[in-house]
């Protein structure tokens, strides 16, 4: 397995060569240079394009905060909706019964599954809240300078940008259901609203941490020269 | 503005834009931002035998993976079977077609876009194919790699097999049959598949022309 190790070894330079080396926190934006948003190539920034591939490069997305932050008011609302909406609607023997997505985990738990319940609970409940309520501290912190640990936030946003995606998890079992039980009046499952809503939430919040330009967070550093 | 003269020994952070001076690694040793402690780069080696075979591994693994009929069910005498696509244009049909369409992108699109990529990059990068058509295509295809590995969800459809028949169990009898099995498969070695792949040793070979 890879073992992390951390370059601590910086750049000295000419303005302050009497500083320890790990101490000197400059910016590729104080150096002019920037790395290319799409291959990661180093480039001066007095370039327009990548020397490599041709993407426009730019120092700072600053209207990405702004971006973000519709996405994420927008996912907000819509999972407010995917949590009170019904997700399925079962037939069994004639009668109808609406499936929030709570009421499928209660469900879940009354039969006794609760290794089941617990994964469908993280992925269809905590993770999607945990995303947004994460994503608004973050873009909150960079917006407000809210005096929040850069480091806790980075991680928690690595972690958001790996977690997000098991959220689909309910929607892979929805279409598997819906496509095997189709008896009629006898067991018949279908998708009910809140899927659709739901499945715009995880589009949308992957869309709200793909398009944030994280460096603004660090940018604050320059002013204040706080490591945490 | 300082200068700084030697620009290759130089990387950025693309989390924070922190200037970390790079040097050799040692294999299976990754350098983190000392700062904010995002995964900056590894060793950049990546074998491209050994991709070109899990590229055809998984090629040949995926026709029965999305022909074959993934979960079983027999309910009161009645056999319901269906495959990832099936169940995609199941929902799809009851008129919840952003849910359809998320499902087959995640489970059956960018996969085998992700194993076509990888493979046309590795027969480009094998064959040297030097000519402006070629390396415009490696370009492209390198530019779209991250989009496409992020859309494609296979482990999680994996553990959806798991929660779904746990589910349907409750009123009938499941099985799992081969379909279910080369999924499995195609998982582990698109896997395997990703492990091996390095985005900036691929672009590497740009860099050389």
């Amino acid at each position: 397995m890879s073992t992390d190790q951390s370059t601590a070894d910086l750049p000295t330079t000419n303005a302050n060569p009497h500083q320890p080396a790990n101490l000197v926190h400059l910016q590729g934006s104080q150096l002019g240079l920037c790395l290319c948003p799409v291959c990661k190539k180093l480039n001066t920034s007095k370039h327009s394009h990548c020397r490599r591939c041709y993407s426009p490069l730019s120092t700072r997305n600053y209207a990405s905060i702004q971006q973000s932050w519709a996405l994420l008011v927008t996912a907000t609302i819509l999972l407010v909706l995917a949590n009170i909406y019904p997700i399925t609607l079962l037939t069994n023997r004639g009668v109808v019964t609406n499936d929030t997505i709570f009421s499928g985990i209660s469900h879940l738990v009354q039969t006794g599954m609760f290794p089941i319940a617990i994964i469908v609970f993280i992925a269809s409940i905590l993770v999607p809240w945990l995303k947004i309520v994460g994503l608004a501290t973050y873009l909150a912190a960079i917006s407000f300078n809210l005096p929040i640990s850069k480091r806790k936030l980075m991680v928690g946003f690595h972690i958001i940008e790996w977690i997000g995606r098991w959220s689909m998890l309910d929607l892979f079992v929805i279409s598997l259901t819906v496509a095997l039980v189709n008896m009629g009046q006898l067991l018949d499952a279908k998708p009910a609203p809140a899927a659709t809503a739901f499945a715009l939430v995880i589009l949308l919040t992957q869309l709200a941490a793909k398009v944030l330009d994280t460096r603004l967070l660090w940018d604050r550093l320059e002013k204040t020269h706080d490591t945490n | 503005m300082h200068e700084i003269d030697d620009h290759d020994s130089i990387i950025l952070c693309r989390s924070c834009d922190l200037a970390v001076r790079k040097r050799a690694l040692p294999s299976s040793a990754r350098a983190i931002c000392p700062r904010c402690d995002t995964a900056l780069y590894d060793t950049p080696y990546c074998s491209i035998n050994g991709m070109l075979a899990l590229c055809v591994a998984a090629l040949i693994i995926f026709v029965p993976a999305n022909l074959l009929p993934v979960l079983e069910i027999h309910f009161l005498g009645s056999i319901r079977t269906t495959t990832v696509t099936e169940a995609a244009i199941a929902v799809w049909a009851q008129g919840y077609w952003v849910v359809g369409l998320a499902v087959l992108v995640a489970a059956v699109i960018a996969p085998a876009l992700l194993i076509l990529s990888i493979l046309t990059q590795v027969i480009i990068v094998k064959l040297s194919l030097n000519a402006t058509f070629w390396q415009r295509i490696y370009t492209t295809l390198l530019k779209n790699h991250g989009l496409i590995t992020q859309m494609t969800m296979l482990e999680i459809y994996v553990i959806s097999f798991l929660v779904s028949a746990f589910q349907l169990s409750d009123f009938s009898d499941v099985y799992f049959g081969m379909g279910t099995f080369s999924f499995t498969m195609l998982f582990a070695i698109i896997l395997f598949l990703q492990r091996e792949y390095n985005l900036e040793h691929m672009w590497s070979y740009v860099d050389e022309h």
